[in-house]
């Protein structure tokens, strides 16, 4: 891989500290190849996470089947690896037998945040996404021919030119990727409304990392950054301590007549929502086969639902899924091990 | 004894809830004597009646209660069950109103509450299953909004209990 040059990835952002991101390309002859690592490209040499890049489920799988999921996630090493795969236009000579200039090119978008942190993963990696597909749809296959030709051995005038063509999109691509990075973290810490978590989780990890948030407790704090308020020790704490996720599990029962799963879920707010997606899968070799595929047209005002889902012989592991159908928002989404109800 | 309900105003067709545990209970042990309709108690947990989704299965708890004192009157439930041809079919199931309601129109109005749940979910059909010996007279009264006898079920049961 070609090592970046620009000296512009080189300014430290504040946030570098908190996510890598990846982005990598399917090539037919040697496999899955990095194209960008941001914030540092030396990463490549880390194996720690270059492992987990490798082998990350989302290769394994095709555009349409991560559709409902929206992202692949993978945990490792206290790291959740979050993937989202595209298909992009090409006009590249392919190297193997079968496959034709017009043939897409695989692009795959891997996130890594601490898995303390992974609540910020969700939109990050949706932003991302869309405002590289939508901005660099284009330019993959150049950058893609560009680190082809970082690997010939004789360089000509022409793979010269490639690769220098190939550099200037990189440097764009980072000034994306740190753009979205800057404008999403300070986002989130901004939002006034319930996400007092992202919000005290985002200041305490920034804390840890001693980054300085002087100025937001300052009187100048009405001009910058957030309206966020400090921790005043004076007042009192609230005694409600828990997630206040809009919905929870309250209960999870095998029913072993029937080889069933009730889950019983309850709503933690007096919003009514409409449109949600049930999903209920189970993992078998990296694979997530559906149970069940449902849409809850209202859940009213307090209400309990139960979904209940057959138990596939020898699997214990399943995934229990909300989502908004309309912005494909995920509102819940729990793993369930039968080996800890038994 | 109860009054006759004049208005649909005066009695509240909802959702079951938790809360309505101990009530339901009575209820369909009133029922099982009646009717043996295969109770057990065990099996009737708290989270029973509430909305359940299972593939190819939605099912609800309609309760009726009056609306001046709170206390639940009458239950039934409804599924509406998707065949092999992709079709939902709505069946109404452990349809039952206290002893001192009945004959007052609470069934009347849960089961046309019921209708139009099992319409709004896009079955063809509703169906309800009765003991063969069911008096004549609760079909009539079922017949009045609009079912009509079209299936005999012959059953054979399993006695569960001594395996």
């Amino acid at each position: 891989m070609a090592e970046n040059n620009n000296k512009s990835s080189e300014i430290k952002n504040p946030f570098e500290e908190m996510c890598e991101i990846y982005i990598l390309f399917f090539d037919e002859t040697r496999g899955h190849i990095p194209l960008l690592i941001y914030p540092s490209e030396k990463l490549i040499e880390n194996r720690k996470f270059m492992r987990p890049i490798k082998y990350h489920p989302i290769w394994f799988l095709d555009v349409q089947e991560q559709g409902a999921l929206d992202h692949i996630d993978l945990e490792y090493k206290k790291h959740t690896f979050m993937a989202k795969k595209f298909l992009t236009k090409s006009k590249r000579k392919k190297r193997r037998a079968g496959l034709e200039e017009e043939t897409p090119e695989t692009i795959v978008i891997i996130l890594s945040l601490p898995t303390d942190l992974d609540i910020f993963g969700d939109d990050l990696i949706r932003n991302l996404t869309n405002e590289i597909r939508s901005n660099f749809e284009e330019k993959f296959t150049e950058l893609i021919i560009a680190e082809i030709a970082n690997e010939e051995i004789i360089k000509t005038p022409k793979i010269k030119k490639n690769i220098e063509k190939g550099k200037v999109i990189k440097t764009d691509l980072i000034k994306l990727i740190r753009n979205i990075g800057n404008n999403y973290f300070s986002k989130v810490i901004k939002q006034a409304d319930a996400s007092s978590i992202k919000k005290q989780k985002a200041i305490s990890f920034l804390y840890l990392k001693g980054m300085d948030f002087s100025h937001i407790s300052g009187e100048e704090a009405l001009e910058t950054f957030s309206s966020i308020k400090m921790f005043d020790p004076s007042k009192k704490s609230d005694p409600d301590l828990t997630l206040k996720t809009p919905f929870n599990i309250t209960d999870i029962t095998v029913i072993d007549d029937s080889q069933e799963l009730e889950i019983l879920v309850k709503k933690n707010n007096d919003k009514e929502y409409k449109d949600l997606r049930i999903i209920i899968t189970h993992v078998k070799d990296f694979f997530e086969k559906e149970l069940m595929n449902q849409v809850v047209d209202t859940w009213f005002k307090d209400e309990e639902l139960l979904f209940i889902s057959p138990i596939i012989p020898h699997i214990n592991e399943y995934l229990f899924f909300i989502i908004e159908e309309k912005n494909k928002k995920k509102l819940l989404s729990k793993k369930i091990d039968l080996n800890f109800l038994k | 004894m109860a009054e006759k309900i004049k208005n649909e105003d005066e009695i509240i067709i909802r959702n079951y809830r938790t809360s309505d545990y101990e009530a339901t209970l009575e209820i369909l042990k009133e029922l099982n004597e009646k009717y043996d309709i295969g109770l057990k108690e065990e099996q009737w947990r708290q989270s029973s009646g509430l909305r359940q989704f299972k593939p190819n299965l939605k099912r609800i708890t309609l309760i009726g209660e009056v609306k001046a004192t709170g206390e639940v009157v009458a239950m039934g439930m409804l599924e509406a069950v998707r065949n092999s041809l992709g079709k939902y079919i709505g069946y109404l199931d452990n349809w039952s109103t206290k002893k001192e309601y009945i004959g007052k129109h609470v069934g009347k109005i849960l089961a046309e509450r019921a209708i139009q749940i099992l319409e709004s979910w896009g079955c063809e059909s509703i169906r309800i299953n009765m003991g063969y010996n069911v008096d004549k007279k609760i079909i009539n009264v079922i017949g009045k909004i609009g079912f009509k006898p079209v299936l005999i079920v012959l059953e054979k049961r399993f006695d569960t209990e001594e395996k």
